[in-house]
């Protein structure tokens, strides 16, 4: 891998949070962790603040019960308007962590919007089988958003398709070549890069597929990790490993396991471990303990029939 | 340097080069050809290069650096015309090498039908990064449609991954269910569903006749008629080995290149590997035993002795999300038997096929997490005999699940003490990791965390597992039973630093495997939690060796020896009479022991509350001949009488006796009192073991005389009598605060060491400290068990039961 595409500072998620359901009532989310780099202002805030249900843009998340996509807060039901005008982030994408019926938490990402950061957050929705742009949100690359909102992916077909079809997350390495057409010329124009697709399980069976679409010069994230944890595959001793992975400071991080056991961690063991034995996602910074040496580290995790199923990570 | 000419740069070859390398470096003069014009890369990992989910870079094996740095001369591009073995030299396209050794690794080439249409542009087999780049660029067509011939591993691994780049994709396989030569119909099943739901069309028992287009692929003709439009006809229905140039060569070919078990052909300077070899009637197309070949063949080539033998193969498919795993042999038949598991809404099926009482086959779809087991076990030709009820269930059914092991030290709040010689809190190591700290060595050298005694040692690396994932290697470690992970020092360690106070919390907080321990956690695990929460925790008898719990020492008839104490070895002629009494009444055996003590053998445990009353009656209580606690003080006769003398050695020993009995210890412990440098209390080999000098007490810890003799190491050197007694009161203390149960006082000093042990003794508050905590534990447990025992109620316990058996036969 090249290491020299490594020295970028700029990356396309500004900020990433994890709300969590209070201990005492439930009935609200208060900050569990959080990723702020600089924008200390936007932090302070964000510490004061808590969301009821169907509030703000973590409560919609939870109460609608579906990932949502926020693009420009002025007006809105976004309650960090002011602050976040004032650490110039201009979008937000909520991901709700759903174990059945059950909101374990619920994961925020906000972006900053300006003509050179390129990127894609998108949710899709399965409609009859196909998946159908949602919302996105794309910074700089206009020309994509415009296709991918002129696009449709049957089950099976392209990152969102194939994601929806096998229950699990995927990771595309080139979306420049071969990512379904004309999307894939865009996406290539863009200089999008990896793509990094999950599903989103919410109650009563939606089909939701998040794809993070990552360029070269304003990475999502320089590290992307998939995570097994189905007891189908790791067995009834509750464990994650490694399935597949990229970085850009160590290279492939699969294993041919007909060689190489893959990289395996039990409940606890480390971040993942940590998402592993709680159900609910990290955002973790200054942790000279990441892999890689990396600055920050988000880990998702999937739920699917009673356990956590997979972890996704992405590292800056 | 001998000059090996390698023709082939596929899988085997690079394996076999590499291992030739480490084995035998710089023997070789290497010169390697491959009509591909690139090296080395892991072919098997095409199909996640066609679906986009790897990318070509990731799946090089060895780059151009790679041949450089090892001196191999690449002629990549370039196909060999032809051998000379006459003359030992391979003609290649640009040019001949001369070999003194020559290695075959010409692989195989795909089967292609030979229809009518097999040659049109647009048709293509499966096999190399051009196969895999015309098909992501017939895909890279809007509305594309892909036709795949053959419903086997690699066609099925293409049709995934064309959907995955957007084409409509059927397809055809001529059999009746896919992969029938790794699954069985049930599993083919599942697999064909699985394969439907991503939008790819199966057409089971499809025949082609024919493939037909105006200059490239347009349609394929199916025997029922059936016609599919087709932008690209992707043929994958199975593999010949590449021998034409073996043949040409003259070597001895069969439906492959023959190699004996050395890897070597008819020719005694030819060898091969690979895809291309037949071996004792057998040829290969999955990599495990190319990997096998590759070992043997660098072996025989650096003079080693090895032989190449068959082993058994196991196929998984790499379909994103499709999970199935199948090995060894699962066609029914007479004396075998099937185990089926099924969960439908799952989508689970699980066979196993057993004969003469060992697994010879087993297909997964679904749940594959046991896969390797199940092949482990056909491998090895496990006898299952024993685990047959629970087999399908895997590994985990054969034993109990193990528990988070990290869980216990995960739940830690930040300000729990986890070194409790320096006092290092959970947040302060986690704090040093933070800090850049990210192994043992440097948490010591920060924090002091397990820099002193050592015993946290384990809790520390659980931390940095925690904080570190994986990438922090934990050292094994012994755990205390099958019912945890945990070593005895961690649980000793998390009793206190998580106030675990009961056995039922300890079972619960540290993730114990079993209900409720067992025989050897159990005594642990009592004596862990009433050292350390004497007024808290009631000891429990029933977590008690049967001599303990019994308060007498059973011998080889069954009977028990009774023993009281005599304190210091002084006795009188009261007591002398009340044993010479109860040895009368009860028809014991008298007996002096080493540690001055005279013991009664051959009670009968329906007596034994009689024997202790009547003991009792005269002053005596129990001598704890059978406790892991103190055991005897053995003294000399001291100044009062001996003309060497130089302290009062009875009454230290008696003092001391007096103070130190009925404690629990982690196990026994055995005191010595001389009253000079002579030494005839033989205080030298005692876990403590005081010499009187003129100037004080020498108090020396760690002698033992068992299995192990020891000489005890001196502790300190005190003055007067109460300090004697206070160093030795706070080193019991700090034994059984700190030892693994069942480790003697020397074998906890070795690992801890003597110095630590000093420096923290020598601390005046600290050793205050300890006394203070002894004698609060001793305000509990310094009682006469025969006391209580004696009494009419806990008598009943050690009446034997009525002898049922014989009435019931009556």
């Amino acid at each position: 891998m090249d290491t020299a595409i490594d020295s970028v500072t700029d990356t396309f998620i500004q900020v990433s949070e994890v709300w969590v359901p209070d201990t005492e009532t439930g009935e609200t989310l208060v900050l569990a962790e959080g990723s702020y780099g600089e924008l200390a202002g936007f932090e302070a805030a964000s510490r004061r603040e808590s969301f009821a249900k169907g509030e703000g843009l973590p409560g919609k998340a939870w109460a609608e019960a579906r990932p949502v996509v926020l693009k420009g807060f002025d007006g809105s039901y976004f309650k960090r308007t002011e602050a976040a005008r004032e650490a110039g982030l201009t979008a937000a994408v909520a991901v709700p962590v759903f174990d059945g019926d059950t909101l374990n938490a619920v994961l925020v990402v906000l972006c900053g919007d300006d003509d050179t950061r390129t990127g894609a957050i998108e949710v899709w929705a399965d409609t009859d089988g196909l998946l159908m742009l949602d919302d996105g949100y794309y910074g700089a690359a206009k020309h994509f958003e415009w296709v991918s909102q002129h696009t449709h992916f049957p089950r099976g077909q392209g990152l969102p398709g194939g994601v929806r079809a096998s229950h699990t997350p995927m990771l595309m390495r080139d979306l420049g070549s071969g990512y379904r057409f004309i999307r894939a010329d865009s996406a290539g124009k863009a200089g999008l890069t990896t793509g990094l697709g999950l599903p989103v399980p919410v109650p009563g069976g939606a089909g939701y597929v998040l794809t993070l679409l990552s360029a070269r010069g304003t990475p999502i994230a320089r590290r992307f990790e998939l995570w097994d944890a189905r007891s189908v595959k790791v067995g009834r001793d509750r464990a994650a490993v490694l399935a597949d992975g990229v970085c850009q400071r160590e290279g492939p991080l699969w294993t041919d396991d007909t060689q190489e056991p893959p990289r395996r961690v039990a409940p606890w063991q480390g971040q993942i471990g940590k998402v592993l034995a709680t159900g609910v996602p990290v955002v973790t910074s200054g942790n000279p303990g990441l892999s890689a040496g990396y600055e920050t580290m988000v880990a998702l995790p999937i739920h699917d029939d009673g356990e956590i199923a997979h972890i996704v990570a992405w590292y800056c | 340097m001998q000059k090996l000419v390698v023709i082939g740069a596929g899988m085997a070859t690079g394996r076999a080069l590499e291992h030739l390398l480490d084995t035998a470096p710089g023997a070789y003069d290497i010169t390697l050809f491959n009509a591909e014009p690139r090296g080395n890369y892991n072919r098997i990992m095409l199909s996640p290069v066609l679906s986009g989910e790897k990318s070509y870079e990731e799946i090089v094996t060895h780059d151009a650096d790679w041949y450089e740095e090892n001196g191999i001369t690449c002629r990549f591009g370039e196909k060999v015309v032809s051998i000379d073995r006459e003359r030992k030299v391979v003609v290649g396209e640009q040019g001949e090498v001369a070999y003194d050794k020559l290695i075959f690794g010409t692989g195989s080439s795909p089967f292609i039908i030979p229809v009518p249409g097999h040659d049109l542009p647009g048709v293509v087999a499966y096999r190399d990064l051009e196969d895999t780049n015309a098909m992501i660029e017939a895909a890279g067509k809007p509305g594309a449609r892909a036709v795949v011939i053959g419903g086997g591993l690699l066609g099925l691994e293409a049709a995934a991954g064309l959907r995955l780049r957007g084409m409509e994709v059927t397809v055809l396989h001529l059999m009746g269910h896919l992969m029938e030569r790794q699954l069985d119909e049930a599993a083919g099943y599942l697999l064909k569903k699985d394969l439907e739901s991503r939008g790819i069309e199966v057409r089971l028992e499809a025949a082609t006749n024919e493939i037909s287009g105006d200059g490239k692929v347009e349609r394929v003709l199916l025997e029922d008629g059936t016609v599919l439009d087709a932008d690209i006809v992707v043929m994958s229905v199975g593999i010949r080995p590449a021998i034409g140039l073996a043949k040409d060569a003259g070597l001895d070919c069969g439906r492959a290149l023959k190699v004996d078990a050395q890897m070597q052909t008819s020719d005694p300077d030819i060898y091969a590997l690979g895809e291309c070899v037949e071996f004792d009637g057998n040829v290969f197309g999955l990599v495990a035993p190319l990997y096998d070949q590759a070992k043997v063949l660098a072996k025989t080539l650096a003079g080693e002795a090895d032989a190449f033998v068959m082993k058994q193969l196991s196929t998984k498919l790499k379909v994103t999300g499709c999970d199935l795993f199948s090995a060894g042999d699962f066609a029914g038949g007479e004396g075998r038997e099937d185990i089926v598991y099924r969960d439908p809404a799952r989508g689970i099926y699980k066979r196993l096929v057993i004969e003469d009482d060992q697994l010879i086959g087993a297909v997964m779809y679904g749940d594959t997490a046991d896969g390797n087991w199940f092949f482990g076990l056909i491998k090895d030709g496990t006898d299952i005999s024993e685990m047959r009820e629970t087999l399908i269930f895997g590994p985990a059914y054969q034993g109990g699940a193990a528990a988070d092991p990290l869980s216990a030290v995960a739940a830690l709040p930040p300000d729990a003490e986890i070194c409790g010689c320096n006092g290092v809190c959970k947040g302060d190591i986690t704090a040093a990791i933070e800090g850049g700290a990210t192994d043992l060595g440097a948490i010591r050298a920060q924090t002091k965390a397990s820099a002193s005694c050592g015993t946290c040692t384990g809790l520390v690396e659980q931390v940095l597992s925690v904080a570190l994932g994986d990438d922090f290697v934990m050292p094994t470690a012994q755990p205390v039973c099958g019912c945890t992970d945990l070593t005895h020092e961690d649980v000793r360690r998390l009793i206190k630093a998580r106030e675990l106070k009961s056995q039922p919390a300890v079972w619960q907080e540290l993730g114990w495997t079993t209900p409720n321990g067992c025989h050897v956690c159990r005594p642990a695990v009592n004596f862990y939690l009433l050292a350390d929460w004497p007024l808290e925790y009631r000891d429990d008898p029933q977590s008690r060796f049967v001599n303990e719990r019994n308060h007498a020492n059973i011998q080889k008839d069954g009977t028990y020896s009774v023993m009281p104490r005599m304190w210091g070895g002084m006795t009188d002629a009261n007591e002398l009479r009340a044993i010479a009494d109860a040895a009368d009444k009860y028809g014991a055996t008298v007996k002096v022991t080493g540690g001055q003590r005279i013991d009664l053998l051959g009670v009968k445990k329906e007596d034994l509350p009689a024997i202790w009353a009547d003991l009792n009656g005269a002053g005596m209580v129990s001598g704890h001949a059978y406790t892991k606690g103190l055991r005897t003080v053995k003294t000399c006769v001291g100044k009062d009488w001996c003309r060497f003398g130089t302290q009062d050695s009875t009454g230290l020993g008696i003092a001391l006796e007096k103070r130190l009995w009925g404690s629990w210890t982690p196990h026994k412990v055995k005191l010595g009192v001389s009253g000079c440098p002579r030494n005839c209390a033989e205080a030298t080999c005692k876990d403590i073991g005081i010499v009187c000098v003129d100037s004080g007490y020498q108090i020396g810890v760690g002698g033992a005389a068992g299995m192990d003799v020891k000489e005890v190491e001196r502790l300190v050197d005190v003055k007067t009598e109460e300090e004697a007694i206070e160093w030795v009161v706070a080193f019991v203390q700090l034994y059984r605060e700190h030892a693994k149960y069942l480790d003697r006082a020397y074998k906890w000093l070795g690992k801890v060491g003597l110095e630590w042990v000093q420096e923290v003794l020598a601390d005046d508050a600290e050793r205050a400290a300890l006394v203070e905590r002894f004698d609060l534990s001793q305000s509990v447990y310094q009682t006469d068990p025969w006391a209580e025992r004696a009494e009419p109620e806990a008598a009943r316990r050690f009446q034997p039961l009525a002898d049922l058996t014989l009435e019931a036969a009556e």
